[in-house]
């Protein structure tokens, strides 16, 4: 794929990050994170974003990731004066409410439901969850450059927190076939709030066609049914758990052909300012393989690490028993520091295997059209962030980078 | 003076310009024009000059300004990339702050306003609003429901230690339940008990007993077992009697409901975090659970004496906890849920040494019957 503006008025995007460099960024803020019992992870995830967000380039450019870890502490900081307060009352109150709906247990089944009850306090955290997520995404956005101009996004968590509820409930009420329906109006929530300097983006497509995308989630499900009904009608355990097997497996890579396949409409749908459009060819085989090879390949070598690791045990902690307590205790500490260094180090070695490829081969198939049109865009205003992501920081979500 | 391609943004718009960047070393700046612009050249300050951090790209070199904006960091918003390999080692020498990490002004003390609120907020819910509120939650709570919950709890419980139906771990020797049913008369009699109690034995080797929500007390097998005789067994009841009365097992559930949550939070997703959430939940339960320990020890050495049981035996079963902790390696005093064994013995001692005249509490027929309830 030729890189930099071609005279067709296009833009090819391509991602440049290496694995060595990124693997030594991860290890190292992973070991100071748990030398600084946590506090630096936020740190930690601005330095490995700010290489991330380099190694993306549209034409020549690279993107930037101006956000600095000192403003997601304090974001932080903030989050959990807001979150104690609210979290540690709501989840007692609920609890107790949960208390009172209980009657006696007469079927172990019955008590298992009963134990269930207990997690319903969960659900006071979930609209905070959606709130966070969308202030993630905000924050994230406005602390993205390119071309030194400033992407942002509107204020609207709350509404967001309300349609993702909404959303859910439907979803979940109809067994997964509404999918398509919350994938495609979040998004559009989302994208129709997104700016890049003074232009905006707009989502354009209609839901029904993200239908095609879920085909392989709906069949995958048919096959679980069938082959539960036909492990009844049949009498058959062998029939039933080939299904099982066949269809979870299904499940999981209709789950990513959907994530891919739903990318791609959305992105094609994507307009800016009204006239810049864009494309992106991501594969599901190519994920598929990424997720599946690389998942693997982390496995092996943390593996082999730790295998090392209990080895060395062995050699070293011998003599030092010979020796007495104290080269017992030097030689634990030692050792416990190797398992620190290996923990940090499995945790890093997923993001340079799994994640950075699937990000660098996604970001490698888009293309933006009528790509002249970006140089009249403006910058915009600052935004203070004011949470800087702290409520997703808190609630732990977000995901990988 | 020809100098390197450079590529600039100005920051207002995201059109972009080529320029030809000229080091003046004299002149301490980065001077660079292009044909795109149209006021003449630009001067950086190479003391203003700041290079942007942990870049993937290492071939080239994108710069900035230090600038009092109001931005995320003080940095202007235009941008210089280079590639020349020559000016670029040669910037990193002349420019000593050219890596360097500029703050806002009044960032500390920011930090420093914001860490004391986090901190105090979640002292103030870890340690006086959700113990109270748990405290007046736990006298909200109808009995039945808590009745409720305690069977819940019980059933729970015998699912653990490995029964595979309700009630299957439940031993139901008739002797032994009368024999059980006289110690418990025994203990409650003249007591004006809020709690109907229901004493069930599971048929289980742990030396353990535990005190469930609602009037729930379960006794282990291995409790039957090891005890010194039918004293000692009746001072662990009353005991348990003592969690029951001041509803310790429902104010523990409401508690840990609150602050479960809070500590995950305020730990995060750090490596081994799962390790440092346990330690700072038992941290936590510890410090409560001592104090409602030490209290229904006192609950249950009162409720002896007015049972005029002898509360050696209590003694004589911490001494043989004492030495059944002695073979494990011990949790230093406030990690561990339970007060020293040594320093209960020594209190149920002297209880003992001021007590009147006592009788035993089972006959030695019934204490072989109940040793045998679940036979």
């Amino acid at each position: 794929m030729s890189i930099g503006a071609s005279d067709s008025n296009m833009l090819d995007a391509h991602y440049a990050g290496d694995r060595g460099p990124l693997f030594k960024l991860a290890v190292v803020t992973a070991m100071l994170t748990i030398v600084t019992l946590g506090i630096y992870r936020f740190w930690a995830k601005t330095r490995i974003r700010k290489y991330i967000w380099s190694s993306v380039n549209g034409g020549q450019d690279a993107f930037e990731y101006t956000g600095t870890g000192i403003e997601k502490f304090l974001g932080f900081l903030m989050a959990i004066v807001i979150l104690a307060i609210y979290l540690g009352i709501v989840q007692m109150i609920l609890f107790y409410f949960g208390l009172t709906l209980f009657t006696a247990p007469e079927t172990p089944q019955q008590a298992l439901t009963q134990m269930f009850a207990f997690y319903i306090t969960v659900l006071a955290v979930l609209p905070l969850i959606f709130f966070a997520q969308y202030r993630a995404r905000r924050y994230k956005m406005a602390r993205t450059r390119w071309r030194g101009v400033r992407f942002g996004m509107e204020k609207g968590a709350w509404g967001y927190a309300l349609r993702a509820l909404g959303h859910w409930i439907a979803t979940l009420a109809t067994f997964g076939i509404l999918l398509p329906w919350q994938t495609f109006r979040l998004e559009k929530y989302m994208t129709d709030r997104t700016w890049y300097g003074d232009a905006q983006f707009r989502q354009d497509g209609k839901w029904t066609a993200l239908f095609g995308a879920a085909r392989h989630i709906y069949l995958a499900m048919a096959t679980l049914l069938a082959g539960g009904l036909a492990g009844i009608v049949a009498q058959s355990d062998v029939v039933a758990a080939l299904a099982g097997v066949v269809g979870v497996i299904w499940f999981m890579v209709g789950i990513v052909s959907y994530r891919v396949n739903a990318f791609r409409y959305l992105t094609a749908y994507k307009i800016l300012d009204g006239r810049i459009g864009f494309a992106a060819q991501p594969e599901t085989v190519n994920v598929v393989s990424t997720l599946i090879l690389g998942g693997l390949m982390v496995m092996l070598i943390s593996a082999l690490v730790f295998a090392g690791l209990s080895a060395a045990w062995f050699v070293v902690m011998t003599p030092a028993a010979l020796m007495g307590e104290g080269a017992v205790f030097v030689a634990g500490l030692v050792a416990a520091v190797l398992y620190v260094l290996a923990l940090a180090m499995s945790g890093s070695l997923a993001l340079v295997w799994v994640i950075q490829p699937v990000i660098g081969h996604v970001v490698g198939t888009v293309t933006v059209h009528n790509s002249d049109a970006l140089g009249e865009i403006r910058q915009r205003a600052h935004d203070s962030g004011a949470d800087a992501e702290g409520f997703a920081d808190a609630l732990d979500v977000g995901g990988a980078i | 003076m020809p100098g390197i391609a450079g590529r600039y943004f100005d920051g207002v718009t995201a059109g972009d310009h080529r320029v030809d960047v000229v080091l003046d070393e004299a002149g301490g700046r980065l001077v660079f024009d292009g044909p795109t612009f149209d006021d003449g050249p630009v001067f950086w300050q190479l003391g203003r000059l700041r290079a942007l951090r942990d870049q993937a790209r290492d071939a080239s070199l994108t710069l900035t300004l230090h600038a009092d904006s109001d931005d995320e960091a003080p940095r202007d918003a235009a941008r210089l990339t280079i590639s020349e390999p020559g000016t670029i080692a040669r910037l990193q020498t002349i420019c000593p702050d050219l890596h360097k990490r500029d703050v806002h002004k009044g960032l500390y003390r920011k930090l420093a306003a914001r860490g004391a609120m986090a901190v105090a907020a979640v002292v103030l819910m870890l340690f006086v609003i959700l113990p109270r509120m748990a405290d007046t939650l736990a006298t909200l709570i109808p009995v039945e429901r808590e009745i409720a919950l305690g069977k819940t709890v019980v059933a729970q419980m015998e699912q653990a230690l490995g029964a595979a139906d309700m009630g299957a771990l439940n031993c139901q020797n008739p002797q032994g339940r009368a024999a059980l049913t006289v110690m418990l008369d025994r203990l409650t009699d003249r007591q004006n008990l809020q709690y109907e109690l229901e004493v069930q034995v599971f048929d289980h080797e742990m030396v353990n007993a535990f005190a469930a929500p609602g009037g729930q007390v379960v006794v282990l097998r291995g409790l039957l077992d090891n005890a010194s005789g039918p004293d000692a067994v009746a001072a662990v009841l009353a005991h348990e009697i003592g969690h029951v009365e001041e509803r310790d097992a429902t104010r523990h559930a409401l508690r840990a409901a609150g602050s479960a949550g809070l500590l995950s939070m305020v730990l995060g997703d750090v490596t081994g975090g799962a390790i440092a959430v346990f330690l700072g939940e038992r941290l936590l339960q510890a410090g409560y659970t001592r104090e409602a320990e030490t209290r229904a020890d006192r609950f249950a050495l009162n409720m002896l004496n007015a049972a005029e049981v002898d509360s050696a035996g209590m003694a004589r079963f911490f001494d043989h906890l004492q030495a059944l902790e002695g073979d494990m390696p011990q949790l230093p005093e406030y990690f561990a849920t339970h007060p020293a064994s040594e320093a209960r013995a020594d209190r149920a001692r002297a209880n003992a040494n001021r007590q009147g005249a006592t009788a035993p509490v089972l006959t030695d027929a019934q204490w072989q019957a109940l040793q045998g309830i679940c036979g």
